[in-house]
């Protein structure tokens, strides 16, 4: 699973970047995930004031 | 356009200076075009002005030409919707109408120094008075610094007017946004002896102008046009604008990476620069869906009310908004898309492909919403109740968007033969290289360029034309 | 307008803040991106060439080294190779001539404005060849036509003379024009583009060189 890396230089974003995918993956569900908390408290701002 | 401000009728001072950023931007989009025909022509017949007006001189006016006059007109739209916006008349428009003279004043100088001068000794005062010799930002820094200025003059404007009135969701993208974009200039005003270095910074420039903040922009000039052409609803349009923002950030600040696959930077930028811009065509899609289904439900509104007229208060801006709706789709979206993975732009990378792409992004995606701008802009300075597109306006539309089109397919077609005989069998070399230019599939499509370039041209003769006289022509018709 | 709207999909302010979150978190992403590759692209030291540290943009004395461009399999593509010295216009360089060599070419080449006719790392104009690699053109080397055209007899004195009189030497209908290149600046223009030979560009152009001959495509 874990490939050997290829880059010239093993820095942070060259380690993530693990074959198909991984590191893209990576960067996409961290700027994904806190909206699914900015969903909820704003729906609970919504409910308060109705 | 020449008469539109003693007309009286712009109600306040900064559609004045809006009106003169139009003026300059038509006319240098003229110059844009008679460089970019001198370039084309060059291709087939090399000896056309050769060492008189080489290549390289004509594409640099070509290409610094259509950089300056968008700005121009971005500036223009900006004066042009800063009072509906805020509710304000313009803080400084005095200093503002300064600016635009410096502004303009060194423009020109700059564009002689490019056409007499063309080159200089590899010294830094070369780069101080000449050119930077860097595609699109070639201004040497003399006249760098002068934009900085003429800029924050302009950013103080609309900053403070906004600081005063109402903020509205409109207003509030467009001057953070304005920020950012103003920002990105100075990424690209500095030397160095590295190139890998050196294209790092110039995309930060060129990349995050055209697909973040140029992007962004233009969804605030869609979203105000929409309220005041159809009379789309604020809530709504103002929604659509933060999912614009939301998408064209998110895909477009990290899809830089898809510049950043072979100048000497790392191979994690692969993933980072593939995946991101591959998202990069969802906002345009987007947009488009946002234009046409406001315009449908607005007209369906009215018919349900039982009107009969169209919604539609200005029909030229209109046709030029829906033109760039599908120009922006199509020459960002799709042929951006086309090359935007590593796999494929190993091969294609600075190929004619290249250029297919570069044109009908441009032209699809800003060039159409600034001329519609234009048209909204007249409208307002003649006091026209309904502006209705004329035949030449319609020639205009039409000319220029077949021509362009016309050119990317062209091109298109060069760029695979390009990419298939020079890079895929023979390996990018300098002999490579003549062989896939002179493959005669390859010398027709550079011919139908050049074809396809001139019937651009008539159209923006058109279109001048137009601009020209619609405003008195729709006011006459109205009286 | 009371708010019945309950769905926080057509919220504006869900929205807003969603907008303001993406944005500002893909910005830090790419400045902590850009200060790694900042440091990756920096160029190296005369030492790091003396001792075989590979960097990506290795310092101008790599004008002192013979330089290939080799499959690597471990990369899985090919990347510049950096080999044993070779004398530069018949002598050694120390890394400040070196560097002042290389400032001027760089220099020149800009207000030459190269870029508007021809490639560099891929990006510019697309009239005139890539010139990333141009220094291992086949058509420079030994066996290539150039030096016996310019009549020199070492590939920088070759290109250097090219570069000063391009039209003297054409080899096709679409020529380089005369610029005014002088000597001197012809020599850093040189050195300019062999530094930029030694550049791993991740593997482009892919096959440089390899296939000779010609094609029957149209
Ligand atoms: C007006 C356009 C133009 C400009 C500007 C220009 N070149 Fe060229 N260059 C060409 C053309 C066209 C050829 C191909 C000439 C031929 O095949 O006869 C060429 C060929 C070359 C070659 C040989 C091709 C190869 O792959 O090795 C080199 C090297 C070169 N140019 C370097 C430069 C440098 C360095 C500059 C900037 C100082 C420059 N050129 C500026 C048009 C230009
Ligand atoms: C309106 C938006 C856009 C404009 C105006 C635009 C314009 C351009 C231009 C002018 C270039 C050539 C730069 C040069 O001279 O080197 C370019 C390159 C490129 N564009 Fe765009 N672009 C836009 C959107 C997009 C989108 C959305 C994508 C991807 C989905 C994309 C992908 C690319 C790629 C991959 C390249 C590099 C081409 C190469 O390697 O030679 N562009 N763009
Ligand atoms: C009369 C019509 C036009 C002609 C004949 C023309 C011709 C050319 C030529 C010959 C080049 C140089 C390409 C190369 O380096 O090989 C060029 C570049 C360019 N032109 Fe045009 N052009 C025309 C109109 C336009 C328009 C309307 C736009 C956009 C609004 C535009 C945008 C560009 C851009 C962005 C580039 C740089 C492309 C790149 O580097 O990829 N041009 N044009
Ligand atoms: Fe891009």
């Amino acid at each position: 699973m874990i490939e050997p890396l290829t880059d010239v230089v093993p820095s942070f974003f060259a380690m993530l970047n693990q074959g198909p995918l991984t590191l893209t993956i990576a960067l996409h569900t961290v700027i994904i995930l806190p909206m699914f908390w900015i969903y909820r408290s704003e729906k609970k701002r919504l409910e308060s004031q109705e | 356009m020449l008469t539109s401000i003693k007309e009286n009728h712009l109600t306040n001072k900064g559609q004045e200076l809006g009106m003169m950023y139009f003026r300059v931007a038509i006319i240098l989009f003229g110059a844009q075009l008679v460089m970019g025909l001198i370039a084309a022509i060059q291709f087939l017949a090399p000896g056309f002005l050769f060492e008189l007006f080489d290549f390289s001189v004509a594409r640099m006016v070509h290409i610094n030409a259509l950089v300056v006059w968008m700005l121009y007109a971005m500036i223009g739209a900006t004066y042009m919707m800063l009072t509906d916006e805020t509710g304000h008349e313009g803080v400084a428009i005095g200093l503002g109408k300064l600016g635009f003279w410096l502004l303009t004043a060194a423009v020109t100088v700059v564009v002689l120094v490019y056409i007499i001068v063309q080159v200089g000794p590899g010294t830094e005062a070369s780069l101080w008075l000449i050119h930077e010799g860097r595609e699109y930002i070639e201004a040497p820094r003399w006249a760098d610094i002068g934009i900085v200025v003429v800029v924050l003059i302009f950013y103080f404007n609309v900053f403070a007017t906004y600081m005063k009135g109402e903020k509205t969701g409109i207003m509030t993208v467009m001057v953070a946004n304005l920020l950012a974009l103003a920002g990105l200039y100075m990424a690209g005003m500095f030397y160095t002896d590295n190139i890998s270095m050196d294209q790092f910074w110039w995309w930060w420039v060129i990349h995050l102008w055209v697909e973040a903040t140029w992007e962004v922009f233009v969804g605030t000039l869609a979203a105000y046009a929409l309220i005041k052409i159809i009379g789309a609803k604020r809530e709504i349009v103002e929604m659509w604008l933060w999912i614009e923002v939301l998408m064209l950030f998110g895909s477009g600040i990290l899809g830089m990476g898809h510049h950043y696959f072979w100048i000497g930077t790392p191979e994690y930028w692969w993933e980072i620069g593939a995946l991101f811009s591959a998202l990069e065509p969802v906002p345009l899609i987007a947009m488009f869906v946002h234009v046409l289904y406001d315009w449908g439900k607005e007209q369906g509104i009215a018919e349900g009310r039982g009107e009969t007229a169209s919604v539609i208060t200005n029909g030229p801006a209109m046709a030029w908004i829906v033109t760039n709706a599908f120009g922006n789709f199509l020459g960002a979206g799709i042929w951006g898309f086309f090359h935007t993975l590593p796999q494929v732009n190993i091969y294609t990378h600075g190929t004619q492909f290249t250029a297919a792409h570069g044109h009908l992004s441009f032209f699809g995606a800003y060039a159409t919403i600034l001329i519609g701008m234009m048209y909204y802009g007249l409208q307002r300075a003649y006091g026209v109740q309904r502006m209705k597109l004329t035949f030449k306006s319609k020639m205009g539309i039409f000319l220029t968007t077949f021509g362009v089109m016309g050119m990317t397919i062209a091109l298109t077609i060069a760029g695979y033969e390009q990419v298939i005989v020079e890079r895929g069998e023979m390996g990018a070399t300098w002999n490579a290289f003549f062989v896939a230019q002179n493959l005669p599939w390859y010398v027709q499509a550079q011919m139908w360029r050049a074809i396809m370039g001139v019937v651009t041209l008539l159209g923006f003769i058109y279109l001048a034309w137009d601009l020209l006289t619609i405003g008195k022509v729709s006011k006459e018709a109205e009286a | 307008m009371a708010n019945k709207n309950l769905s926080v999909w057509t919220s504006i302010p869900f929205w807003r803040r969603s907008a303001a979150w993406v944005t500002g978190f893909a910005s830090i992403l790419l400045i902590w991106l850009t200060f790694d590759t900042l440091g990756q692209i920096t160029m190296g030291t005369d030492d790091d060439l003396k001792n075989g540290v590979t960097k990506r943009v290795p310092a101008a004395t790599v004008i002192n080294y013979k330089i290939g461009y080799e499959m690597s399999t471990k990369r899985g593509h090919e990347v510049p190779t950096i080999g044993e010295k070779e004398p530069f216009f018949g002598k050694e360089w120390s890394a400040d001539d070196a560097a002042d060599l290389l400032h001027l070419g760089k220099l020149t080449s800009q207000t030459k404005n190269c870029m508007n006719c021809h490639t560099l790392l891929g990006n510019g104009a697309y009239y005139a060849p890539d010139l990333t690699k141009a220094w291992i053109d086949p058509a420079w080397s030994k066996t290539g036509p150039m030096m016996a055209m310019t009549g020199k007899s070492t590939k920088e004195e070759a290109i250097a003379e090219f570069l000063q009189h391009p039209s003297t030497y054409p080899t096709h209908a679409r020529m380089m024009p005369e610029l005014g290149i002088t000597a001197d600046e012809a020599k850093g223009l040189v050195a300019f583009l062999k530094h930029m030979s030694s550049i791993d560009t991740n593997g482009f152009p892919r096959n440089f060189g390899k296939e000779e001959g010609s094609t029957n495509a149209h």
